[in-house]
């Protein structure tokens, strides 16, 4: 199994501080979301639609560096940054970096650290919700909600860890695999 | 206080009221986090940030939980301020911490090894030249006529391509500057570790305990 070495952890911490300050950039959109869904009570549907963006810097680093932990360790340190930049959710930002970090672990845990493809990334999508969920489930009350209501809410996470997590995160490993920067 | 055990204490504590609930010892956590903030300098609008951010997402919060679930007052009273003390507790962290001093106590206290330590120190202190470079590739985008958003995947690819170019410089210069991983380290600046920072960490946490589980709403 490949260790850690002092180049793989500055990258991953890079990577983890390009997502923060990707990420950080979209704060004013989920205000926005927030504003919009609020009235009606649809307010963690914003939280459910961005909610991929936020787990992304996990499958990439996980896909990238290809080392047991680069997917936690690359979630928690972009949760850091967020912290340190002021984040919406405060002390539990870390707490979360690490569950969906751990979330997405699971799918390459999967895949033993040997396939890097389509499946891993699904596999590491629905880990990433499953394990996610169960954290909003107490951190956020989640479980007041009506079954129904919840579905939705599960349904749309999945949506977006997927179509962010798996989707753009297998676009962007393609466009690395085409200039031959990624390992085998 | 100890930079690795307030840390520590932050996160336990996190931890722990996002499983239990009673709202009084949210408030009462709200209100030490501020006293310590206000003692620690934070400017008044950095406050008024910490105060508004989740008074509007949590606020949200539990009108959503109101229409749409089954929530007691109680519950949703415990939600609120929930939201309300992660923020203030994450904000007397990050503002009364210097990143640099956390570090070098991770490193000497808490045994963190130093390959990461170290490594993690270089790459945050490229965060201005980071935010730089994202507005660079998305200003020479937008001269070729393309807009990069937040999901177009050139904008990751090239971040990533910055990223690699960058660590293999990084580790080149520190491993030519003599940095060996794994290899024993002196410590020009040392943090110290004393009895009042365990005394600190465990009254506060017995505290919490008593708050918790004696009964309070």
């Amino acid at each position: 199994m490949k260790r850690w070495h002092i180049r793989d952890i500055i990258l991953v911490t890079i990577l983890a501080i390009f997502m923060g300050v990707i990420f950080w950039a979209i704060t004013p959109l989920y205000s926005a979301l927030t504003a919009l869904f609020a009235p009606m009570g649809l307010q963690p549907l914003a939280n459910e639609i961005l909610l991929g963006v936020w787990t992304m810097a996990g499958p990439l680093a996980g896909f990238v560096i290809r080392i047991p932990g680069a997917a936690t360790l690359g979630e928690l340190l972009g949760a850091v940054v967020e912290m340190f930049l002021g984040g919406v959710w405060g002390a539990s930002t870390l707490i979360s970096g690490v569950v969906q970090g751990f979330g997405s672990e699971l799918g390459f845990m999967a895949t033993r650290y040997r396939h890097y493809n389509w499946v891993t990334l699904t596999l590491s999508a629905l880990t990433t919700t499953l394990v996610t969920f169960a954290w909003s489930l107490a951190r956020e009350g989640y479980s007041a909600y009506h079954l129904g209501f919840l579905l939705l809410l599960f349904a749309v996470r999945f949506a977006s860890v997927f179509v962010f997590g798996g989707i753009l995160t297998k676009l962007i490993t393609n466009l690395l695999d085409r200039a031959h920067v990624l390992k085998h | 206080m100890n930079p690795s055990l307030k840390l520590a204490l932050l996160v336990l504590v996190a931890l722990e009221i996002s499983f239990t609930h009673v709202w009084t010892v949210n408030v009462v956590l709200i209100v030490v986090s501020l006293i310590l903030m206000l003692a620690g300098h934070v400017s008044v609008k950095r406050l008024a940030l910490l105060t508004l951010i989740p008074a509007f997402f949590g606020g949200a919060l539990v009108w959503s939980l109101t229409l749409r679930g089954t929530a007691t007052t109680h519950f949703l009273l415990v939600i609120f301020t929930r939201m309300v003390a992660y923020v203030y507790m994450g904000g007397w962290f990050a503002q009364t911490t210097d990143p640099l001093t956390l570090t070098r106590s991770l490193e000497q206290n808490a045994k963190l090894p130093s390959k990461f330590a170290y490594g993690f120190l270089a790459a945050f202190n490229l965060m201005p030249k980071i935010q730089a470079e994202v507005s660079t590739i998305k200003a020479a985008a937008m001269m070729r006529g393309q807009v990069l958003h937040f999901w177009s995947p050139q904008l990751y690819f090239k971040v990533i391509l910055a990223a690699m170019n960058w660590s293999d410089q990084l580790a080149a210069a520190m491993t030519s500057h003599g940095f060996v991983e794994d290899a024993p380290r002196t410590h020009a600046t040392t943090i110290p570790l004393v009895a009042r920072d365990w005394v600190l960490l465990v009254g506060s946490l017995i505290l919490v305990q008593i708050g918790l589980f004696v009964g309070l709403p």
